[in-house]
C-alpha cells in the first residue's frame, strides 16, 4: 500500500473511532443533551432499567418511556405523561427533571422493588418527589412497572362563594408605580431574632398587618457591624406570605450568607407595605396537621382548596415555636400539584434536625398563585 | 474574479438588503455594541446592560465599522453593508489562500464556492457573527503574504500580513488564535515542503522569518488590543461555563447534527472522502489536510473527545460552530480541485450537479433562519422602550423574561439600565456568573442553573434598583408572585405584563472599579479602527508579480500528479 493510501485509511479510521469513542462515552457538555447515556443502553438491570426510564422521562420522550413499560396496558400514554407533568397547569407542568437518584429496596431473580428520587427544577426552586417501580424480568431485560397516580375527579357542583374583598382605584394608566400617593397600610414586626446556622446568619420573625387594608409586604434586614457600619442587607424575598388581609400574620426568614454572628453589633429590620386590592378568596383550609419528632422531624398535613376555583401554585409557610412562644425556626414547602376544589393535597415541611426538639407548637399558612391573577 | 463578486452581489445582496440577519442570534447584539459607539467612540463602558459593563471584553473593529457607517445608513443597513463587505473580502480571500494549494482555475471554483458555502450563510443569517465573518476573510488574504514572507523575506510582504492580521485580531481575536493553528501553521509547513527552483528555505532563514513576524504580530495585537488584554487579566472567563448545543454529540442527538452539521457543510460532505484521500495522496496537501481535519474533529462539538481533549475548559466556554466555519474554509481548496476534475471529466454535466448542489447548500443555510428562527416568535419591544423611557421609569433597571436575543434591540432603544444582558463574557455581577445560566430573560432554558441566576438577582433587586420585570412567558409569573412583585401594567395588548417591586431605590452606579480608564478609552477608539484603515493603505502598496507566479509553479508538479491520479 503507497504512504498516502495508509495515511488516508488512518486517518479515516481515526474519524471513526473518536466518533465512535465520542458516541459511546460522550464527553459530560454531550451527555446533558443526550440524556446522560451513550448509544448503546443496558437494561441487564433493574437499576439499568429504572435509569434508562428516568432519562427518557428526563428528555420528554414520553412515547420511548411509555412504550418501554411492563404495565402499558393498564393507561394510555397521555394519562403517563400527565401523572408527570400534572393533570392542570401547576409547578410540575414547566419542570424539567434536574438529577434523579436510584436505589434499590428489594430483588430477586426475577422481581425487584426500586425506588427513584426525582430531583425537578421549578420557577420557584427545586421540588423532590419520590416513585417506588416495581420491576420485572423479561427474556434477558428488565421492565418497570410505572405506579401511576390517576386524578381524582371531582363531581359537578355548586360551591357558594362568600369572601372578604377589597379593591383599589388607581389614578390610572398614567400612574407613577414608583411611589404610591396614599398611606401605606401600618404593619409592625412582632417577634424577630437572629439564629447562627451552619450556612450563615438567619433573621427569624412575624410580620403583623394592623390596619384594616390588605397590604403587600416585605421585610429587608441590615446587618450592622459593632461600629454601625453595614455588614450585608438582604430582604425576606419568598420566605414570606407577601400579601396580607387585615390583622393576618407572616413569618419571615431572611439569609446571610457567610455571616457569623460575633461580627453583628446589631440589626436594622425595615418593613414595607403598599396598599393592594385583594380578597379572601381563595380559602385553604389546613387538616390533620402533624409534628413528627425526629429523625425526619417534620410538619405533615392536608391542604384542602375550599373555593371552586383551581389553585395552580400554593406555598406552605410553617413556623415554629418553643415553650415560650418564640419562633425558633421558619421553613416552607411549594406543591408542585394544583390545588383542585374539594380535593385534599398533602404537604411535607422539614424542620432541621437540630432544631426539633425545641420545636413544641407551630402555626402554618398558605399563599396561593392561581393563573390569571396572583393573589 | 469579476464573474465571482458579481456572484456575491447577486446572491447576498438582496439578502442583506432585506435585514435577513437581524432574525440571527447575535445581529442585534453587534448593533447594541455598534449603537454604544456612535455616542461613546472614546469610552467603552456601557452602563446599560449588566448594571455596567466594558465593551473591552469584545474586540471592536466590526462594530466600530458599523457606527461609523451608521452615521450615513443607520444602525441596522450598516450592519449589512459591513457584513457584505466581509462576504467580498471572503471570497477573495478564499481565492488567494486556495492559490497557494492549488490552481489558478481551482482557486477561482474555490471562491466561486465561499459564496454558496453553507457555514458561511449559517453565521450570517442563523447565527448572526460578524466578527468571527469578517475576522477570517481578512486572516484568509493575509495568509498568503505570510507564505511570500518566509518563502522569499519580502518585507512588502511582512508588513502587509502583519498589518492584516494585526487587522483580524481587532474583528474577531479567537479567530487569530485558532487560525494561527489551523491556516497558519499548514501555511508554514507548506513554506518547509514546497521548492523555489529546486531549493528549499533554508532553515535558519525560516525560523528567522517565522519568529520575526511572531514577534511583530504579537506585539502589534498585544498594544492594539491593550484594553482588552487588561479586562481579561483582570476579569478572566472564571464563570460557570453555560451549556450550548454546539457541544452535544450529533449522533445522540440529531436535532443539533442537523442544525450544527448538515446545514453547514451542505454538500460539502459529499467532498470529504475526496478530501481524506487526496489530501493524503499529495504531499504538499497533507498539511491542509491535518488543519482541516482537526478543526473538523473539533467542529463536531461533543460527538468525538477531541475537542474536549484539546480546548480543556476552553471548550465549555467557546461554541463550536466556528470551528466547523474555519474547517468549510479549510477545505474550499480541496473542492476547488475536486469540482475543477469534475469539470474536465463530465463537462456540462459536472457544472450543472455542482451548480445544483451549491445552491441547495447555499439555500437550506439562508432558509434555516426561517426555519429554526432565533426567537420562535416575532414581537416588537418599541413599546416597551417607551414605557421605559417616559415618566422616569428608567431611574430604575429593569430585565425581561421570554424576550429572547430581543432584549438587545431593546437596549438599543431604550434609556433605561439592565442587570441583563446578551454577552456572558462581559458580565461580572455575581448574581450572574456563579450558577452557569445565560441571560436572565432565558433563564428557564438554562433550567435549574438559569433559575437560580434570576432568583438570586430578584433577591437582590433593591441593591441594583430593579424595580421592573417585563414579562412575555408567564411562566415566571409565580416565582414574581410569590416573590413579592406585582403586576403593574400590561402592553402590546396584553401579550407583554410589567411587573414592579415596592420600595426599591433608584439605581446607582455599580461596576464602576471595572470602568476603564480614559487612556484606555482613547486606545480603544484609535488603534483597533486604526489598524483597519492601515490595513486598507498597505494594501495598495503595488506588488511584485512574481513571488504569485512561483507558487503557481511549485503547484504546477503537484496539478499534473493530481491529474495523473484523475484519470
Amino acid at each position: 500500500m503507497k504512504k498516502g493510501h495508509l495515511f488516508a485509511a488512518l486517518l479515516g479510521a481515526l474519524t471513526v473511532v473518536l466518533i465512535l469513542i465520542g458516541t459511546e462515552w460522550p464527553v459530560p457538555s454531550a451527555a446533558a443533551y443526550a440524556g446522560g447515556g451513550g448509544l448503546l443502553r443496558s437494561s441487564s438491570t433493574p437499576e439499568e432499567t429504572a435509569a434508562n426510564l428516568v432519562d427518557e422521562i428526563r428528555m420528554q420522550a414520553w412515547d420511548k418511556a411509555y412504550a418501554s413499560l411492563a404495565n402499558k396496558a393498564q393507561f394510555t400514554e397521555d394519562e403517563f405523561k400527565r401523572d408527570i407533568t400534572g393533570y392542570y397547569p401547576s409547578l410540575r407542568t414547566y419542570a424539567t427533571l434536574e438529577s434523579f437518584e436510584v436505589t434499590p429496596l428489594h430483588e430477586s431473580a426475577d422481581e425487584a422493588e426500586i425506588r427513584v428520587k426525582l430531583h425537578w427544577s421549578t420557577v420557584v426552586g427545586v421540588s423532590v418527589s419520590t416513585r417506588d417501580l416495581h420491576m420485572m424480568r423479561n427474556g434477558d431485560h428488565w421492565e418497570a412497572e410505572w405506579p401511576i397516580v390517576k386524578e381524582a375527579v371531582v363531581p359537578p357542583q355548586v360551591i357558594p362563594v362568600n369572601y372578604l374583598r377589597w379593591d383599589v382605584i388607581y389614578r390610572g394608566p398614567g400612574d407613577d408605580w414608583g411611589i404610591q400617593d396614599v398611606e401605606a397600610p401600618h404593619v409592625r414586626i412582632v417577634d424577630m431574632h437572629p439564629v447562627e446556622r451552619a450556612e450563615g446568619l438567619v433573621i427569624l420573625g412575624e410580620l403583623l398587618n394592623e390596619d384594616v387594608v390588605p397590604a403587600n409586604v416585605s421585610v429587608t434586614a441590615t446587618l450592622l457591624s459593632k461600629s454601625q457600619s453595614p455588614i450585608a442587607t438582604e430582604g425576606s424575598f419568598d420566605k414570606i406570605s407577601h400579601l396580607l388581609l387585615p390583622k393576618q400574620v407572616t413569618p419571615f426568614l431572611i439569609e446571610f450568607s457567610n455571616v457569623t454572628l460575633s461580627q453583628v453589633g446589631s440589626v436594622r429590620m425595615v418593613p414595607t407595605s403598599s396598599l393592594v386590592s385583594a380578597s379572601a378568596d381563595p380559602v385553604i383550609e389546613i387538616e390533620d396537621q402533624q409534628l413528627n419528632p425526629a429523625p425526619g422531624a417534620s410538619l405533615t398535613g392536608q391542604l384542602i382548596n375550599q373555593s371552586g376555583q383551581i389553585v395552580n401554585v400554593a406555598h406552605v409557610l410553617g413556623t415554629f415555636y418553643d415553650k415560650t412562644g418564640q419562633v425558633v425556626w421558619v421553613a416552607d414547602e411549594y406543591i408542585d400539584r394544583a390545588l383542585l376544589p374539594q380535593t385534599p393535597i398533602p404537604f411535607e415541611i422539614h424542620i432541621p434536625q437540630d432544631l426539633a426538639s425545641q420545636v413544641s407548637s407551630q402555626r402554618t399558612v398558605v399563599a396561593t398563585y392561581s393563573s390569571g391573577g396572583s393573589q | 474574479m469579476s464573474l465571482i463578486l458579481l456572484t456575491v452581489v447577486v446572491v447576498h445582496l438582496p439578502l442583506l438588503l432585506m435585514k435577513l440577519p437581524l432574525q440571527s442570534y447575535d445581529a442585534n447584539f453587534h448593533i447594541f455594541f455598534a449603537s454604544h459607539y456612535v455616542h461613546h467612540w472614546f469610552n467603552p463602558w456601557n452602563p446599560k446592560w449588566y448594571a455596567g459593563f466594558s465593551q473591552t471584553t469584545y474586540p471592536p473593529l466590526t462594530q466600530q465599522w458599523v457606527a461609523l457607517v451608521s452615521r450615513i445608513l443607520g444602525l441596522d443597513m450598516a450592519y449589512m453593508a459591513v457584513q457584505f463587505a466581509a462576504i467580498v473580502l471572503l471570497a477573495l480571500g478564499v481565492y488567494r489562500f486556495s492559490l497557494l494549494w492549488v490552481s489558478a482555475r481551482a482557486a477561482s471554483i474555490a471562491a466561486l464556492a465561499s459564496v454558496f458555502l453553507g457555514s458561511e450563510s449559517f453565521l450570517v443569517y442563523s447565527a448572526g457573527q460578524l466578527g468571527t465573518t469578517c475576522a477570517a476573510p481578512i486572516y484568509l488574504n493575509a495568509l498568503p503574504f505570510l507564505f511570500e514572507w518566509i518563502r522569499q523575506g519580502k518585507w512588502r510582504s511582512f508588513l502587509k500580513a502583519s498589518v492584516l492580521f494585526t487587522a483580524a485580531a481587532a474583528a474577531h481575536h479567537a479567530t487569530l488564535l485558532f487560525g494561527s493553528f489551523f491556516f497558519a501553521v499548514p501555511v508554514l509547513v507548506l513554506v518547509f515542503l514546497d521548492r523555489q527552483d529546486d531549493e528549499r528555505v533554508s532553515a535558519s532563514a525560516f525560523v528567522g522569518r517565522t519568529a520575526a513576524i511572531a514577534v511583530v504580530v504579537g506585539a502589534a495585537i498585544a498594544v492594539v488590543l491593550l484594553p482588552f488584554w487588561i479586562a481579561l487579566i483582570h476579569n478572566p472567563v472564571t464563570q460557570a461555563p453555560i451549556p450550548h448545543p454546539s457541544r452535544a454529540n450529533y449522533i445522540l442527538s440529531p436535532q443539533w447534527g442537523l442544525n450544527y452539521f448538515i446545514v453547514p457543510y451542505g454538500a460539502l460532505i459529499l467532498a470529504l472522502p475526496f478530501i481524506f484521500i487526496r489530501g493524503s495522496m499529495v504531499t504538499r496537501l497533507r498539511p491542509l489536510l491535518i488543519g482541516f481535519w482537526v478543526a473538523f474533529m473539533v467542529g463536531l462539538g461533543g460527538t468525538t473527545p477531541v475537542g474536549h481533549i484539546l480546548l480543556g475548559r476552553a471548550f465549555d466556554v467557546l461554541t463550536m460552530e466556528r470551528f466547523s466555519y474555519w474547517a468549510t474554509l479549510l477545505a474550499l481548496p480541496f473542492v476547488g480541485l475536486l469540482a475543477s476534475e469534475l469539470i474536465d471529466r463530465y463537462r456540462s454535466w459536472a457544472v450543472v450537479s455542482l451548480t445544483v448542489a451549491a445552491a441547495l447548500s447555499c439555500a437550506l443555510a439562508v432558509s434555516w433562519a426561517t426555519y429554526r428562527p432565533a426567537d420562535a416568535e416575532d414581537f416588537k419591544v418599541d413599546t416597551v422602550a417607551l414605557w421605559l423611557n417616559r415618566d422616569g421609569h428608567d431611574q430604575y433597571r429593569y430585565i425581561t423574561l421570554g424576550f429572547g436575543n430581543k432584549i438587545a434591540r431593546l437596549a438599543v432603544m431604550t434609556d433605561a439600565s439592565s442587570v441583563d444582558g446578551e454577552w456572558n463574557s462581559g458580565r461580572t455581577l455575581p448574581e450572574l456568573t456563579q450558577f452557569g445560566g445565560g441571560a436572565l430573560t432565558s433563564s428557564k432554558y438554562f433550567n435549574k442553573a438559569g433559575l437560580d441566576a434570576l432568583r438570586a438577582m430578584l433577591m437582590h433587586a433593591d441593591h441594583y434598583g430593579l424595580k421592573w420585570v417585563f414579562v412575555r412567558d408567564h411562566y415566571y409569573d409565580p416565582l414574581l408572585s410569590f416573590a413579592g412583585w406585582r403586576q403593574v401594567d400590561s402592553l402590546e395588548d396584553k401579550t407583554i405584563t410589567v411587573w414592579s417591586k415596592d420600595g426599591v431605590p433608584p439605581a446607582t452606579p455599580v461596576n464602576s472599579a471595572q470602568m476603564p480608564p480614559h487612556w484606555q478609552g482613547l486606545m480603544w477608539g484609535i488603534l483597533p479602527f486604526g489598524s483597519s484603515l492601515l490595513a486598507i493603505l498597505v494594501i495598495f502598496i503595488p506588488e511584485r508579480r512574481r513571488g504569485m507566479r512561483r507558487s503557481n509553479d511549485s503547484f504546477s508538479s503537484d496539478k499534473l500528479l493530481a491529474e495523473r491520479m484523475a484519470s
